[in-house]
């Protein structure tokens, strides 16, 4: 009984979408549209459920003095002073709520917006790195990767663009045709087609109660 | 030990010198490098361009602050395109981690130097979560997922949004993003919805995008700062991402350079353990 209600609320939620996409809403009502709305406010909630999680995994180790629980106490401070005053109302001060000039508008743009750019540039370096001492030509294929890695990397700037152009007027448009346009379109159509037949297929699962792990338990 | 062995073995922190000052040069003394305009970014500029007058666009900023440095010019480029033809902007994000920041941020900016009001020119609908329900459910009406806009007025008060109730009253929707949600918009609302669209993505997502280009599920398509940059020559507001453009040109080529060395190292010192032998 446990798992049956889930599995047939599960069932009915999918073939009432499935049914509204495919029948015209004069026929269905706005179930679909109904259901969609549910979604969202039940999304709404799993936020709430990812806060309690995230402090009831780090609360605990704090409490203990486990090892690094100075990083995890930095995280839940972190978690307070981003999501307290962000969720109080505004109409108590204006410094509240999420809007402009507030204390959560204050925290992104002065510390998450820095310190995210910073992790992301610092990916410019391991690159290099990582290119000067991993990226060999040891056999066929590494050898074509890398041709393809330096062509492309040429054609995205206007150093290579020039440079290409000088050889020949069309050579920039060729490798945009030939590479992108052609050799990379196969491949990504290929990964494309592949990931949105195995969505359907656990579409499918799901509502036919044979996948079970979104309950928390295993596969049937 | 070889001179190659030597190189091979190279302490990584001259690397990363080597990287900070290709980066810090062309800031201080800026190339002025020539730069073609590819024409999956004219195909963009063209859409919009032949849009009507006072028609709405939907603008999304589905990226993190990480990736700013690609996709902010991107959706600046775009504001000065569709503010300076007049055209209504409805601004939405994915993304709950300064998504809407970013949108205000961003858009507050722009309508100050155009002379925009919010709510008769533009208006920011900001985050909400689950992003297959929101994009599905603003078919069938915005107001049904956003009761109210990201300042929490509702809808109906907004004048540009009693004219807007779902995507039959969009012309045109505008993808600014880091992430596979441009999927989701081709899948969802361009495939169901049958709206067309364009994007400005991250360099590294763009090469996935193409195949919906080919296949003109997707009008035009900015790739990275390179993107940006054309976007910002296309609209003649030429700014950050042209900039940028100098400095990305010399890290590709001392990247290469490295790719370069590093595999001339190898194979000579390969050989010469190879003769030794």
């Amino acid at each position: 009984m446990k798992s049956t209600i889930p599995v047939i609320i599960a069932f009915l939620s999918g073939l009432a979408m499935v049914a509204a996409f495919i029948l015209s809403p004069g026929k269905f009502g706005d179930v679909g549209g109904e259901l969609l709305r549910w979604v969202s406010i039940i999304a709404g909630f799993t936020l709430l459920l990812g806060v309690i999680s995230i402090v009831r995994v780090n609360i605990r180790p704090v409490m203990r003095r486990e090892k690094g629980w100075y990083n995890k106490l930095a995280l839940l401070l972190a978690v307070a002073a981003t999501g307290i005053p962000a969720v109080l109302p505004v109409s108590w001060s204006p410094m509240l709520g999420t809007g402009d000039n507030s204390i959560y508008d204050w925290l992104f743009n002065n510390m998450n917006a820095p310190m995210m750019s910073t992790m992301f540039a610092m990916l410019a370096f391991y690159i290099a790195s990582a290119a000067f001492r991993a990226f060999r030509a040891r056999n066929t294929e590494a050898t074509m990767l890398l041709v393809t890695a330096v062509i492309v990397m040429l054609w995205r700037v206007p150093m290579g663009e020039s440079l290409f152009a000088s050889i020949h007027p069309d050579l920039p448009q060729g490798i945009n045709n030939y590479v992108m346009g052609g050799i990379n379109i196969a491949v990504q159509r290929r990964i494309i087609i592949g990931s949105a037949m195995e969505a359907a297929t656990m579409g499918l699962r799901i509502m036919l109660g044979i996948e079970r792990t979104y309950m928390g338990g295993s596969s049937k | 030990m070889s001179i190659w062995e030597k190189i091979g073995n190279v302490d990584r922190r001259w690397i990363y010198l080597a990287v900070a000052l290709t980066v810090i040069f062309p800031v201080i003394f800026p190339l002025k490098l020539p730069m073609n305009v590819t024409p999956e970014a004219r195909q963009l500029y063209d859409a919009i361009e032949a849009l009507p007058d006072s028609c709405v666009v939907m603008l999304t900023f589905d990226y993190y602050a990480s990736a700013t440095a690609e996709t902010r010019p991107v959706s600046i480029a775009a504001l000065h395109h569709l503010f300076r033809k007049n055209i209504k902007v409805v601004t939405m994000t994915t993304i709950p981690l300064g998504g809407p920041s970013m949108a205000s941020e961003v858009t507050r900016l722009m309508a100050k130097e155009y002379g925009k009001t919010y709510g008769v020119d533009y208006v920011n609908l900001g985050y909400k979560a689950n992003y297959t329900a929101v994009l599905l459910g603003m078919g069938t009406s915005i107001e049904g997922i956003y009761p109210t806009d990201q300042y929490g007025t509702h809808l109906a008060e907004l004048p540009l949004m009693q004219r807007v109730k779902n995507y039959e009253d969009i012309s045109f929707i505008f993808i600014v993003a880091d992430n596979g949600i441009v999927d989701n918009w081709i899948s969802i609302v361009n495939a169901q919805f049958n709206k067309p669209m364009g994007a400005g993505v991250t360099a590294v997502m763009a090469p996935k995008f193409y195949s919906y280009l080919q296949a003109n599920q997707m009008i035009g398509l900015l790739g990275g700062m390179k993107g940006a940059a054309e976007y910002e020559m296309l609209v003649n507001k030429p700014s950050m991402a042209v900039s940028g453009m100098n400095s990305q040109s010399l890290v590709h080529l001392l990247i290469i350079g490295f790719v370069v060395l590093g595999n001339v190292a190898f194979f000579a010192a390969r050989r010469r353990k190879g003769t030794s032998e």
